[in-house]
């Protein structure tokens, strides 16, 4: 059988890198994605030891990651490319759980924390306290829905649909060069 | 125009679809007697008010709930917010 290689998202041979004045954006193909939705009246686990976070939140731990989707649904992360999907659920028994790794464009903003927000400031409506570290939320930018978790002052990922990968990547570089 | 999410805080309305009227939330039950006649007043018969109504939101662009928000239909100023309860919510 032929042994196929998946493309990256922005369909390069490797995750494009690019450096736009003091904001660095990476391609991320080393995450591993899948939804979690709680069933009726059933009780929240803690997949991978992660307590699952509240409205508009995401935790860490280790090589794991939760973060909020909506009542009752969390996007579980980890550092997996293999069937994900089959790991988390294993760690969350009676959750409905789907695979979304291949779903997702991921891509990592580096910047000085002040920067960063004066790039969110033009690309997103939402309150700074909104994107504070830690904090995760689904919004729209560019008419495209994009989800966005705030790893640390400097540091801020940005998720969307993988089939329009190539137009958020021309956003945030085009957002960036203009503040450059 | 600002809608603020009970969960989330203020968002953009342009996160949101449109729904209509709150009151397409009472479906009422296609067996019962008479359910004909009560399927026309749910289906045309709604109230158009000039002040405040209620009125169904979906968070399309954000965490998918549904939220029933009071609005001012002659000013648009949103005089609340407050999550869809029902079966499986």
């Amino acid at each position: 059988m032929t042994d196929l290689i998946p493309e990256p998202a922005l369909g390069a041979d490797a995750p494009m890198r690019r450096e736009i004045g003091a904001v660095t954006l990476t391609e991320r193909t080393d995450v591993g994605l899948a939804s979690l939705a709680l069933r009726a009246a059933a009780s929240e686990p803690a997949p991978f030891g992660l307590i699952l976070p509240g409205p508009g939140d995401s935790v860490v731990l280790q090589d794991k990651g939760a973060f909020w989707t909506g009542p009752g649904q969390w996007m579980i992360e980890g550092s997996e490319n293999g069937d994900f999907a089959a790991t988390v659920a294993a760690e969350a028994p009676g959750c409905s759980v789907t695979e979304q790794t291949d779903g997702w464009v991921v891509l990592d903003l580096v910047a000085p924390a002040e920067a960063l927000g004066t790039l969110l400031e033009r690309l997103v409506n939402l309150p700074p306290e909104a994107l504070t570290p830690g904090k995760a939320t689904r919004t729209l930018m560019h008419h495209m829905s994009v989800v966005l978790i705030r790893r640390s002052d400097s540091r801020l990922t940005v998720m969307g649909m993988r089939s329009l990968a190539g137009s958020l990547w021309h956003a945030l570089e085009d957002t960036a060069a203009r503040l450059a | 125009m600002l809608i603020p999410h009970p969960l989330l805080g203020p968002r953009d309305a342009q996160e949101f679809t449109y729904l209509g009227d709150a009151r397409l939330i009472d479906r009422p039950d296609g067996m019962a007697e008479g359910a004909g006649a009560a399927f026309h007043d749910y289906l045309y018969l709604r109230d158009n008010p000039a002040g405040p109504h209620r009125e169904l939101w979906y968070h399309e662009h954000g965490d998918r709930s549904w939220l029933v928000v009071t609005r001012d239909t002659t000013t648009h100023e949103i005089l609340g917010a407050e999550l869809v309860k029902g079966p499986g919510r």
